[in-house]
């Protein structure tokens, strides 16, 4: 996006050379979160147990479950907006198309409220 | 049209498309996932002395049970979602038929008036400057914008694919058999695919391209050509 960052239009960066983390949504933060809850849930178990081998293993659990928890939560935001800005786009469309006639939404409401009053 | 050495899908034109985009990039991220942990589990391997001193391994057996499951429940509610997407029962604004010959296109719009044509490509001797080599054609398939539009695909000889990346649409052209398939072009626009099955010595030369315009210049163009 334009004035966002210094990386070309068109340039991508594929971790394991096949997921492209600049150009898919919620990807970089994935992989960011994943690897920030990685580093603190390896060194806090490093810290409380002293043990290596465990503690990297939870480091790579902890990569695995923050990366894909957030990608979760991430998608399923991202799939809601994309359903409120369809329905608005529809509903933008309907507007302009039904303004003035009997099937405007605004002049059944205004119709109420005469009857109302 | 795809750029050069071209990885990546194709920007999506349709609904359908952007929900392969989306399932695409989701099936991406649990690979990424499980290469992550493969990777890890490698190395551990490679620097760990082998023993074989294990006869009971229950919780390991449960994991690689219960976790694959998991994975694939993950791909697959979302996969067989799209799968019935793309098979809704829905009212098309039109119809047209695909014929595959060797090595050419014919279409056919025969909803209002009986508007037929041959679609061959453009060869590169002949091509104008700036245009795309071995993806014009003398005759483009217009559709209306935001229509639905219903493409019935038949062959006339051997086995062809209509094929249409950046609207999600592939649909084999089997002689003796009418497979239907529908799109909707979300923005107007012309989308470039090429022939899906082997065919023959052209194969590769007869391409598909599909201009999506609005309504009033499509009805223009429906009644030029019919008159």
């Amino acid at each position: 996006m334009a004035g966002e960052g210094d990386s070309e239009p068109g340039k991508s960066f594929k971790l394991l050379g096949f997921l492209d983390v600049q150009n898919v949504p919620c990807a970089r933060e994935s992989v960011l979160y994943g690897s920030l809850g990685s580093l603190v849930m390896g060194l806090g178990h490093f810290l409380a147990t002293s043990r290596v081998r465990r503690s990297c293993d939870v480091a790579v659990g902890g990569f695995i479950c923050t990366m894909l928890g957030y990608w979760f939560y991430c998608r399923y935001n991202l799939a809601q907006q994309r359903i409120r800005q369809r329905m608005l786009k529809e509903g933008m469309k309907n507007r302009v198309l039904f303004e003035g006639s009997y099937l405007d939404p605004e002049k059944e409401q205004t119709g109420s409220e005469r009857g109302d009053s | 049209m795809a750029n050069h050495s071209q990885l990546g899908f194709q920007d999506a034109s349709s609904p359908i498309m952007e929900e392969l985009i989306q399932f695409h990039d989701h099936a991406l991220m649990v690979a990424l996932a499980i290469c992550s942990l493969v990777l890890y589990l490698l190395t551990l391997m490679l620097t760990e002395k082998l023993s074989s001193s294990t006869v009971d391994a229950q919780e390991i057996e449960l994991v690689w049970t219960i976790l694959p499951a998991m994975v694939l429940i993950t791909l697959a509610l979302p996969s067989l979602r799209i799968l019935y997407m793309m098979d809704e029962i829905n009212e098309p604004d039109l119809t047209l038929k695909a014929i595959g010959h060797q090595w050419y296109w014919t279409y056919e719009y025969t909803d209002f008036k009986d508007l037929t044509f041959d679609s061959y490509m453009i060869p590169t001797a002949d091509l104008p400057l700036g245009h795309f080599r071995l993806l014009e054609v003398d005759h483009r398939v217009i559709v209306p914008t935001s229509s639905t539009v219903r493409v019935i695909v038949t062959a006339d000889d051997v086995l062809h694919s209509w094929a249409v990346p950046s609207l999600g649409v592939k649909t084999d052209a089997i002689p003796g058999r009418l497979n239907q398939t529908s799109f909707f072009a979300t923005r107007p626009g012309v989308y470039y695919g090429q022939c899906s099955e082997i065919c023959g010595a052209n194969h590769s030369f007869m391409p598909i391209v599909v201009e999506s315009a609005p309504l009033p210049n499509f009805e223009h163009w429906s009644s030029s050509l019919s008159s």
